[in-house]
């Protein structure tokens, strides 16, 4: 849209002299400003910037009635953690026995995170060793690297630190994902889910434990 | 005293930097945003500190606090392609028309029988109907849900084969992390319970690695 000069259409019209017209060479851009901004903030407004992030987690195949009866080998000294209703977590260490202590903990920094730290000390300050050696080598050492790796995948390999996840009924999505998290975070290598939950006597002992 | 006369200035200043700007930011935009499809619910997933990025073409199945599953996939050909064996299977005729709709529809949670009246609706009207989830069975009885699953595995494999084909022929590269992969995004207050029967009726598909959506959280610490 062109600019046109003011032709005298106001009332300011009397007093005006008659004088040629001088053609402006500059374009009225308002209009187009304005729908150049109307787009600009709705497309700031509507587009998704970051794309989501994933959790990997890897689900075996289901048993046949076979394997199902086989009983699972006990573990002697993994960890067992609980999750229950109203984001509370038991632990306890070892086999479970009708004596077995649970203790309580949470989510947080100093409940969770501490007890795996504590409890995969072996493999962390072996991959921090590594980690170190890696970051004094040079980029263009990819054999040096590679051997660093398999290093890494056999520590955790021979890991001797298991841990085993029940939820009973209580436990949210939330809390699963959460204690997911925390084992990637202190890089626990081999930990499970227990498809069937808790069992009764660990049921108990939280009723037990709650009252 | 005699008038001082202004010089009248030309109110009119120029615009043409701002514009250059402004539409070099709507360019900007226009090409790099992705749009959020129309979702039946509003899922709010746990938060994690993963790092790793949704996969490029995904099977997305939406779970949300009642344990309603809703499904999604990202590549047309093989939604349409899976549809029509989903179909086909429970026993549905279906009409081009709809196949072509349902591509674009996004998430649907209906059982398969009303899908094509769903289709037949507005996408204003879309909104308004109550999504009951795809049906599915707990005890391991092959319900819709299942169906789908496991006929989104299979052509998952083909459609990469057959991507992977192509490649070869024309000797392109070929980008291998297109694979479609199954991703679960679930109501963080959801009870595990839920999300896990959900989670069942692909594994009884033999669907095994799933990826979980989740919220970002800060860079942890050890100490």
């Amino acid at each position: 849209m062109a600019q046109i000069q003011e032709s005298g259409g106001g009332g300011h019209g009397k007093h005006d002299k008659k004088r040629a017209k001088r053609s402006s060479t500059h374009v009225d851009m308002t209009p187009m400003v304005d729908l150049a901004f109307l787009l600009l903030t709705f497309f700031v407004l509507t587009s998704t910037f970051s794309k989501p992030k994933v959790l990997r987690m890897i689900f075996p195949e289901k048993l046949d009635e076979k394997q199902q009866q086989q009983k699972a080998p006990e573990v002697k000294d993994g960890l067992t953690l609980l999750l229950t209703n109203n984001d509370k977590i038991f632990y306890y260490r070892g086999s479970l026995k009708p004596t077995t202590e649970l203790i309580p903990i949470d989510y947080s920094k100093n409940g969770l995170r501490k007890v795996l730290v504590d409890y995969n000390s072996d493999l962390l300050i072996k991959l921090q060793d590594v980690q170190k050696r890696l970051n004094k080598l040079s980029e263009s050492d990819t054999a040096g690297r590679r051997k660093l790796e398999e290093e890494v995948t056999s520590a955790q390999r021979v890991s001797k630190q298991i841990v085993l996840v029940k939820n009973d009924e209580g436990a949210t999505y939330r809390n699963m994902i959460d204690v997911m998290d925390e084992f990637m975070i202190t890089q626990i290598a081999k930990y499970y889910v227990i498809d069937d939950g808790m069992a009764k006597l660990e049921k108990d002992l939280i009723k037990k434990q709650s009252n | 005293m005699p008038k001082v006369k202004m010089p009248r200035s030309n109110p009119s200043l120029d615009m043409t930097p701002m514009v250059d700007l402004a539409f070099l930011l709507v360019t900007f935009f226009m090409l790099t945003s992705s749009f959020r499809t129309q979702e039946p619910v509003v899922v709010d997933p746990p938060t994690s500190t993963t790092k790793i990025e949704i996969p490029k073409q995904v099977f997305m199945i939406t779970v949300d606090q009642q344990g309603r599953a809703y499904i999604d996939l990202t590549n047309p050909a093989v939604k349409a392609k899976v549809f029509e064996k989903v179909a086909n299977q429970v026993g549905v005729k279906l009409e081009a028309e709809s196949v072509k709709k349902f591509t674009g529809a996004g998430s649907i949670g209906l059982k398969i029988s009303s899908i094509p009246e769903y289709l037949e609706l507005e996408a204003s009207e879309r909104t308004n109907v109550k999504q009951t989830g795809v049906p599915y069975d707990t005890t391991g009885k092959k319900s819709e849900l299942y169906w789908w699953a496991y006929y989104t595995r299979l052509e998952a494999h083909n459609d990469f084969k057959a991507r992977e084909e192509e490649a070869k022929q024309r000797k392109l590269p070929f980008d291998k992390s297109n694979y479609i992969q199954f991703v679960v995004k679930a109501e963080a207050d959801a009870k595990y319970d839920i999300v896990k029967h959900v989670i069942q009726v692909f594994r009884d598909a033999k669907v095994k690695q799933f990826q979980m959506i989740t919220g970002l959280e800060a860079e942890p610490s050890l100490k």
